[in-house]
């Protein structure tokens, strides 16, 4: 550091002037009084998050059981990781995740913030935003015990489907193969609308009205404005909740662990919870590590194209 | 047409709000069953049991668990806000040498999953010898939250003009008075949206609370809320009401600072 | 969204987008290549030698409670309380089983008796104890006592005290070798070698039923042979009624295990169960004798004689709805004893799995409700006072009975205490008491390996029930799981 800022240095000092000089002074000291400014945050932030991350790698090439002696086992640990079916299938579950979390969210999200936005402007509106956007404030533990008992045999939408004459095709929809996930999806989704929704709103908020009165002018229904105007204004916005909603969905654990703890099988197994079950119930720390650092590229690969996408504008 | 539009869209936003609340609803309507019986998923009881919420403050150690979680938010907020300020105000405002290289390494935080580093976090807390303590949850999440909290400030210091300070330089002002006596009073709502934040998020922090402390009193509202599942898994209505009143306190804050709260996110994404 | 710290409002970050990936990758490639697990495990060290026992013994017994004293003069050795627990107040930290009442009662019990104990107790579901065990006897207050789901990975890392010197003291190496076997773990695995735990009581597993229920499908005596049980199942099935009960969550674990290996136990020796379960070097479930119990256990789901929503049933639910009527049998062990007898009065019965022919002998899964004692617990010598007292005084094994509603082991000359009568506690002390004399006691397939349950049994028969998994593909799957356990 004292390199780089010696060189910065340097690059002012041409134009030398003695007021000049004793600013760079203050501002040599300002740097270095900065640095002292950075370093209780960049220190645990290095302890906690950087070297933990170092050393998931590290651990990844080992085959250890937690406590006992560890065997190098090179990247051994990855190829299972990508190869063993079951892996696969775990993987496979965080990209339906995605799925669900992102398009639902984010579609269902552009729809309620256009219609809080353009159509129901009053008090309902004003309420669905706050309603909408509390299960973003809750514990997700907490939704996920209730959702699991939302969707139990003896839960609500039975009670409901049951009701309207839909009896016959109740079931535990957390313990079906063919439900599971998707129902961990929805859950999901509860838990991101209102969040996607308050995001778009902001956008919203900053397009210009004059393209929508020239739009009814020229005689556009909602639907039209929604798909002309609305969507191609808020491309920064919707970056942002996809990125926010991917990471949710290929990160899930909370919601998983409490409604299905990944069964039925491993039908709503997710990365995250294997970890967890691998490092601390398997105790195959190395293999644990490897998904680790699987999960964490595999986050950086979905999230940094759509970051491109939006590309172009300054922060 | 315009009155249909709005009957129509008032219809679907009131749809959605009571799908959102119907897990609300019937744990409510659950918990007041007699404890122990299984109810159907809304059903108005006959005889309303609001003793069980009593019982499941008593046998959830209510008071043990408000207690901990207060001292680990109190742990953990004000020293992030306090040093992410500072970073922030370093790498955003005073600009110091590589302040574009820390920022990038900060902002490598930002889409870390958790689990990606929870493994080595267990052995790292081991080898201090905290595991099983509060500080167990406090300290790995002061680190955690250095990416998001450092990108915040330093997109509300980034914005604040450089003439302030020159200003104040001139005047003789030390980087500290600098910081403290003018930036910091100006950060103030940045700083407020950031801190209820982190109190939320902390409170319902669980992952680290499973992983890095067995003890439920020594946990999170949110930790506490699943060993409180692990133990009373058998009674629904218990557990329902148990878990009403562990979400209880986010939602107050939320309903009370509801105006901050959205602030703070319009915020986030005008200045992000 | 446990990220949801960094990962939420986020933005786009700023300048050239390489940049990110770039310096992650230099991160990445940063990475030391030293082994983890630098600092080894304390190699497992003989129990701390109890203070001789002729030092303070008269002392001791003289300020002790008179009922203290008289447990003592019962036990088989000389050994007092203060002796081992001391006569300041102590603590003992434990860790018991969510559910299952009679740590609870015996500790109360513990405690009446000598005051100066008394207890920190933690609870939590078997599932969450199985992943907690390890890492509590590693961590920074390892327990004095913990329900103990499985040992020998403990053992080899050391994490569990060696009782091998307490049970000289104690006189437990005169009991019935069968009762120690299963805790004790050497070179070649479990049931030989140094005892590591002590059962509190000796479990019973075996079919309940609805007695109601059962009159309705014309049942008058319990089934003789695996036939006999089918044609029930059937009968239950066409009289409309749930056949089994049953639970395979995967937050309880696969129950589905139950009548699994019972099935197993019909179509092959139970030995060779056992010794799968206990590591035996060479051994395999994947048997034809084992295929053809899973073949049958497919018949079962396929006939529908379980739940339908099995998958999402757990333990406690499917008490629950037993209890409640749903449901002719359930396969459960006599630690539910107490629990039916107070929910379904007069209305509840009990037998063993039937052989697979007419007077074949009886085989069962029969657990010691193990404990253990961590390595460094800080009052081991006061953990095993407990565990010789839970054996041999009267009213403890009183409380193992009535509460347990199990056979409580220990000394064989002591009289196992009655249950109250019309209590079906008496109903599997009778069978507990066949099976042992048939030799036909069995570990739990679930058990064999720390994660075994979680990552093998439960996902596949879980699989098995959707029908996405077939028998022969199930114990391949657990039998490789198995190996990639156990490192070989």
């Amino acid at each position: 550091m004292p390199a780089a800022s010696a060189a910065g240095a340097r690059a002012q000092d041409r134009p030398a002037t003695a007021l000049r000089r004793s600013r760079l002074r203050a501002l040599r000291r300002a740097n270095w009084a900065g640095w002292l400014m950075v370093a209780p945050a960049l220190l645990v932030y290095v302890i906690f998050v950087l070297q933990p991350l170092v050393i998931t790698v590290q651990y990844s090439l080992y085959r250890w059981d937690g406590i006992g002696a560890s065997q190098w086992v090179g990247l051994q640990n990855y190829v299972t990781v990508l190869t063993d079916q079951n892996f696969i299938q775990i993987l496979t579950n965080a990209f339906q995740l995605i799925l669900f979390f992102c398009v639902i969210s984010v579609g269902l999200g552009l729809v309620v913030a256009s219609l809080i936005r353009r159509v129901v402007t009053g008090r309902v509106g004003t309420a669905a935003r706050t309603v909408l956007f509390l299960p973003q404030v809750i514990p997700l533990v907490a939704a996920g015990i209730a959702w699991s008992w939302v969707l139990a045999l003896s839960g609500v939408v039975n009670q409901i489907l049951g009701a309207i004459g839909l009896g016959g095709i109740t079931q535990a929809w957390l313990g079906d193969f063919g439900t599971a996930l998707p129902a961990v999806g929805l859950i999901g989704v509860w838990v991101l609308l209102g969040l996607c929704t308050v995001l778009l709103l902001t956008g919203m908020g900053k397009i210009d009205p004059a393209l929508y009165e020239s739009a009814r002018i020229d005689g556009a229904g909602p639907v039209q404005e929604f798909w002309s105007i609305t969507v191609p204004s808020l491309r920064n916005e919707i970056a942002v909740c996809i990125t926010v909603t991917a990471i949710a969905a290929l990160a899930s654990f909370d919601i998983v662990y409490i409604s299905t703890g990944g069964g039925p099988g491993l039908a709503t197994m997710v990365p995250g919870l294997e970890i967890y079950q691998l490092a601390f119930v398997g105790q195959q720390v190395g293999l644990a590590s490897a998904l680790a650092v699987v999960l964490v590229l595999l986050v950086l690969i979905v999230v940094l194209p759509i970051q491109r996408m939006t590309g172009g504008e300054p922060l | 047409m315009q009155r249909r539009e709005v009957v129509t869209g008032s219809l679907v936003l009131i749809v959605l709000m009571l799908v959102t609340l119907l897990p609300f609803i019937s744990l409510f309507t659950t918990a007041l069953h007699p404890s122990g019986s299984v109810p159907l998923g809304i059903d108005w009881p006959a005889n309303p049991q609001w003793g069980n919420f009593a019982r499941a403050f008593q046998v959830a150690d209510m008071p043990v668990l408000l207690f901990s979680s207060t001292i680990i938010v109190v742990g953990v907020v004000p020293i992030s806000v306090a040093i992410s300020t500072m970073a922030g105000f370093a790498i955003g405002h005073l600009r110091i040498p590589g302040a574009r290289a820390l920022f990038l390494l900060f902002l490598l935080g930002l889409t870390l999953p958790l689990e990606g580093i929870i493994t080595p976090l267990y052995y790292l807390v081991q080898s201090f010898g905290l595991l099983n303590t509060r500080l167990a949850i406090i300290l790995p999440l002061i680190g955690l939250y250095m990416p998001f909290s450092v990108y915040w400030m330093r997109a509300h210091f980034v914005n604040m003009p450089s003439e302030l300070s020159e200003a104040a330089r001139v005047d003789g002002a030390s980087t500290w008075d600098l910081f403290w006596r003018i930036h910091v009073p100006l950060a103030r709502p940045a700083i407020a949206s950031l801190t209820i934040l982190l109190c939320v998020w902390t409170w319902n922090q669980f992952l680290l609370a499973l992983v890095l402390v067995q003890d439920p009193t020594q946990r999170t509202m949110a930790g506490a809320l699943g060993a409180f599942q692990g133990h009373y898994a058998t009674n629904i209505p218990l557990l329902s009401a148990g878990a009403l009143l562990i979400l209880l306190p986010s939602l107050i804050v939320f309903l009370v600072f509801q105006r901050q709260f959205v602030a703070a996110l319009l915020q986030g994404s005008v200045k992000g | 969204m446990l990220s949801f710290a960094s990962a939420t409002f986020r933005r786009r970050p700023p300048g050239r987008h390489g940049t990110i990936p770039a310096v992650v990758a230099a991160a990445l490639l940063a990475v030391a290549c030293a082994a983890p697990g630098t600092t080894p495990a304390p190699a497992s060290q003989a129990p701390t030698a109890p203070p001789a026992a002729s030092a303070a013994a008269s002392a001791a017994a003289s300020q002790a409670p008179a009922s203290a004293a008289a447990s003592a003069a019962a036990s088989s050795a000389s050994a007092s309380e203060a002796q081992y627990c001391g006569t300041q107040p102590v603590t003992l930290n434990a860790w018991f089983e969510t559910g299952f009442q009679l740590p609870f009662s015996l500790s109360q019990e513990f405690t009446k008796q000598f005051p100066n104990v008394t207890w920190k107790i933690s609870q939590d579901q078997f599932t969450n104890l199985i992943n907690e065990t390890p890492r509590l006897l590693a961590g920074a207050n390892p327990p004095d006592l913990v329900r103990l789901p499985t040992m020998v990975t403990l053992v080899k890392d050391g994490l569990l005290k060696n009782l091998d010197t307490y049970a000289t003291q104690f006189g437990w190496d005169q009991w019935p070798s069968s009762e120690l076997a299963q805790n004790r773990v050497g070179p070649t695995g479990v049931g030989s070698g140094s005892l590591y735990a002590m059962g509190l009581n000796y479990s019973m597993t075996g079919v309940f039923y609805n007695k109601k229920l059962a009159a309705q499908i014309g049942m008058t005596q319990p089934p003789q042979t695996l036939a006999e049980f089918d044609a029930l199942l059937a009968k239950a099935k066409a009289a409309g009624l749930q056949p089994i009960m049953q639970w395979n969550a995967s937050a309880s674990g696969g129950g589905l295990a139950f009548p699994l290996q019972d099935l197993m136990a019909d179509y092959g020796p139970a030995s060779a169960v056992n010794d799968w379960i206990f590591q035996k070097k060479g051994t395999t479930i994947d048997t034809p004798a084992n295929l053809q119990a899973a073949q049958h256990l497919q018949k079962w789901i396929q006939a529908g004689y379980f739940p339908k929503d099995v998958n999402a049933i757990q333990y406690t639910d499917s008490n629950g709805r037993f209890e409640k009527g749903e449901g002719v049998f359930t396969f459960n062990g006599d630690w539910e004893d107490a629990n039916y007898d107070k929910q379904m009065p007069g209305n509840i019965g009990f037998f063993l799995f039937p052989p697979a022919t007419a007077g074949g002998t009886y085989a069962a899964m029969s657990s010691p409700l193990t404990y253990g004692i961590a390595a460094k617990a800080p009052h081991a010598d006061c953990a095993a006072f407990f565990f010789n007292w839970v054996a041999t005084n009267p009213t403890a094994r009183q409380i193992d009975v009535s509460v347990g509603g199990s056979y409580p082991g220990g000394p064989p000359d002591l009289a196992v205490p009655p249950a109250a009568s019309g209590s079906i506690i008496n109903d599997t002390l009778t069978a507990a008491q066949q099976v042992f004399k048939d030799n036909g006691t069995m570990g739990f397939i679930a058990n064999a390996t720390g994660s075994i349950f979680a990552q093998g049994w439960t996902p596949e028969l879980q699989k098995m029930v959707g029908g996405q998994e077939t028998p022969a593909g199930m114990l391949k799957y657990v039998q490789a799981q198995y190996l990639q356990e156990l490192g070989s």
